[in-house]
């Protein structure tokens, strides 16, 4: 079963194209690399498959159902960490956490179990601080913890990994092999190939404007014919290598 | 505008000179303005520089000294000065025109004067905020507000008792900028040139002043470390909204009340409103008192929540993505948002009617006064419920990107000023001009005619919010675009 299906997705910013005619599908269980070119559309195509955003056409299914910015009931089965974090900054990560697990419907007690979970797995124990207060790596855990509070069946991750410690790093992949080793899905845009290489099992590449060129096996890394040795070398090969010799740099 | 105030003041000052009190015309009228600059910039926030914080210009190869004299330009440059400066020039150059002062002079010591109010409302404006950070500093702040806001009427029996005093006050006021500067525009010679030298010897005070208040950083309450506490009162408050809109209604009314500004304004707003109230009954008859209570109660219930409540969206930055990634209807978004400044608002409202049951005179016919309590009772709920239905259509289409943390500057959008001010203007003035054209309608023999109001208000109220919460979900992207500062 797939547990994500897009189907000719356009997203326009009114004559700007942000997303061309995109079909993927993520079969369920899958940890699964989204990547593309900075400005090649991932953000935009996450907050259309998330409610953020409207198509300007095409359909999305989450789960085998469709889904639209209305779908309150799918919404309670995915879990999001956006690009901008989306963090209250006013509040105290415990407070934010507790918020969300509300909103999402968990009762009072297992709120409050998870929170200190979380808090206390993801090294966020200072409870003088409020959010804005706290480094980008301690604001990103907080975010990934707001993603998964719920335990949705699927997981956005919009450049999970960035600005967070290795130890940080070493956890959140733990928690999402388990996690995609219960049947569930994970959906990551990276930067950083070697990490997407390392903990996922199938890679899309986009280029501007958020059009596929390349979806398959992470262990399969070819592209007409051609054998690739890593990911970063097919990645380069389909977005385009730059030079550019300034010498006054 | 510039030009009509410019002429206001023109034609002032050959009233004054016509008058022959041109010194204490020009005198009254510039302290007026000045302390009007202090007021407004510090309460609404206008004419205070809040586009570039000194992190924002540390990024740039600017030492100390010019990232100061860059922010401050900015500031001084804000047209709300220019107002100020238009009615001042006017006012010299009306004095001048018939008087013994010259032009040039007069010139000179209105641009010291403009340059000594944007001094003197930033250093207001600094100490607020610093006081406001310190531990014991809101009570401090109360306590400073309701002297400022109670001593003229405190004072009037005594200057009434020794009418000897006030010569000897005047006497004093000779050493402040507007009196200065009245004396530099007026007259010639040697007291035109002390007047420049005191406003002169003012901005030098102001300006040191401002320079060690802004070299003094913050001082930070400790922040301990403690225990998670999982018992809040904004959970319990939300609570009453029932389970899967009272998270959220918590969640608003964290984000109120831990605004500085909203509560600098819950400070100001409850003296501010008896001082008004006080200051507007003498021109309203016996009952001027109530009558003037019936315009400042709503603006009492809805003044400290505005700045959020007409751009309830411009403040949570990124934040307002998390919103649509949450399993709920875009409606409920908005209704939550709206309900907790509301829940704000109408605390206020059992405070104000046992303040006016305490210090307001009774009417010597017993029935009234619970008529009167009721007539303010409709009058505050009205206000509230209207302010709060248009602040969420300000929401919709007017929104505007600003800082959270920022203590002062005016970042509302034209809509959000137009309601926040109009909206105070209209509260003051509409009982006035009823108690004019329909005395019955603010008389408490009359009382029932109030009582549709309210029910009036729930429902516009009401009806805004079931129809802006479709709008909202269509309007989503752009106020995305607006909150993150992409458009």
């Amino acid at each position: 079963m797939d547990a994500i299906r897009l189907t000719n997705v356009v997203k326009k910013y009114g004559p700007v194209i942000a997303v061309e005619n995109l079909s993927l599908s993520v079969r369920a269980g899958t940890m699964f690399g989204f990547l593309g070119p900075n400005g090649s559309g991932k953000s935009t195509t996450i907050g259309c498959m998330t409610g953020l955003l409207d198509p300007t056409s095409g359909q999305i299914e989450l789960l085998g159902e469709h889904f639209d910015a209305n779908s309150t009931a799918l919404k309670r089965r995915i879990g999001v960490m956006p690009e901008t974090l989306g963090l209250f900054e006013p509040l105290y990560a415990h407070e934010f956490l507790a918020f969300v697990a509300r909103m999402f419907g968990l009762d009072e007690t297992t709120t409050r179990r998870r929170v200190t979970e979380l808090l206390d797995a993801l090294e966020l124990t200072d409870t003088s601080k409020t959010l804005s207060e706290y480094s980008t790596g301690m604001r990103k855990r907080v975010a990934f913890a707001a993603a998964v509070i719920h335990s949705p069946e699927v997981l956005f991750l919009d450049e999970p990994f960035e600005s967070i410690d290795p130890a940080g790093v070493s956890l959140m992949k733990q928690w999402l092999r388990r996690f995609t080793d219960q049947g569930r899905t994970v959906f990551i845009t990276s930067h950083v190939l070697e990490t997407v290489e390392r903990v996922c099992t199938e890679v899309a590449i986009i280029t501007q404007p958020g059009k596929l060129v390349w979806q398959g096996d992470i262990t399969a890394l070819q592209h007409n014919g051609q054998k690739f040795d890593s990911l970063e070398s097919l990645f380069l090969h389909l977005t385009g290598e730059r030079y550019a010799d300034l010498n006054w740099l | 505008m510039i030009a009509l105030l410019t002429a206001g003041g023109f034609a002032a000052g050959i009233v004054a000179i016509r008058a022959g009190q041109a010194e204490k015309i020009t005198q009254a009228v510039l302290s007026v303005l000045f302390l009007q600059g202090v007021l407004a910039a510090n309460i609404l926030g206008f004419g205070l520089n809040a586009i570039f914080s000194d992190t924002e210009l540390r990024r740039y190869p600017l030492d100390a000294l010019h990232r100061r004299l860059a922010s401050h330009v900015i500031g001084i440059l804000d047209p709300f000065w220019f107002l100020f400066l238009a009615l001042e020039f006017g006012l010299a150059a009306g004095v001048s025109v018939l008087g013994a002062g010259s032009f040039w002079r007069g010139t000179i010591a209105v641009i010291l004067l403009f340059v000594c109010n944007y001094l003197a409302a930033n250093v207001v404006a600094l100490f607020v905020d610093r006081l406001i950070k310190r531990k014991g500093g809101a009570a401090i702040l109360i306590v400073l507000i309701l002297a400022l806001a109670l001593g003229p009427s405190l004072a009037a029996p005594i200057f009434k008792k020794n009418p000897t005093i006030v010569p000897a006050l005047i006497e004093r006021l000779q050493y402040t900028p507007p009196f200065g500067a009245a004396a530099a525009i007026v007259h010639s010679g040697m007291a035109a040139v002390y007047g420049l030298a005191t406003i002169v010897a003012w901005i030098l005070a102001l300006a040191a002043l401002l320079a060690a208040l802004e070299n003094r950083a913050p001082q930070r309450q400790a922040a301990a470390s403690v225990g998670i506490s999982w018992d809040s009162a904004y959970d319990r408050a939300g609570g009453l909204f029932g389970p899967r809109i009272g998270p959220f209604v918590g969640h608003w009314l964290r984000f109120y009340a831990r605004n500085n500004r909203t509560r600098i304004m819950a400070m100001i707003s409850l003296p501010l409103f008896g001082f008004i109230t006080v200051r507007t009954a003498g021109r309203l008859g016996p009952n001027g008192l109530f009558i003037a209570a019936l315009g400042t109660f709503p603006i009492a219930t809805f003044l400290w929540t505005s700045r959020i409540a007409v751009n309830q969206f411009g403040y949570v930055g990124g934040a307002f993505r998390r919103y649509f990634l949450l399993p709920v209807e875009s409606g409920v978004i908005l209704r939550a948002a709206s309900y907790a400044s509301v829940l704000l608002g109408a605390l206020v409202l059992p405070i104000v009617l046992l303040a006016w049951t305490i210090f307001a005179p009774r009417p010597s016919d017993r029935q009234m006064f619970p008529r009167m309590l009721v007539m303010l009772a409709c009058s505050g709920i009205t206000g509230l419920l209207v302010f709060n239905a248009l602040g969420i259509w300000i929401t919709l289409f007017n929104p505007r990107r600003g800082k959270y943390n920022a203590s002062f500057g005016n970042d509302l959008s034209l809509g959000g000023n137009i309601l926040v001010v109009g909206g105070v203007l209209a509260a003051f003035l509409l009982p006035a001009l009823l108690y004019k054209a329909w005395p019955a309608a603010v008389s408490p023999d009359s009382w029932w005619i109030v009582l549709p109001l309210p029910l009036l208000a729930a429902a516009f109220y009401l009806g805004t919010l079931k129809a802006a919460g479709p709008i909202f979900t269509t309007r989503r992207e752009k106020l995305l675009a607006v909150v993150e500062g992409k458009a």
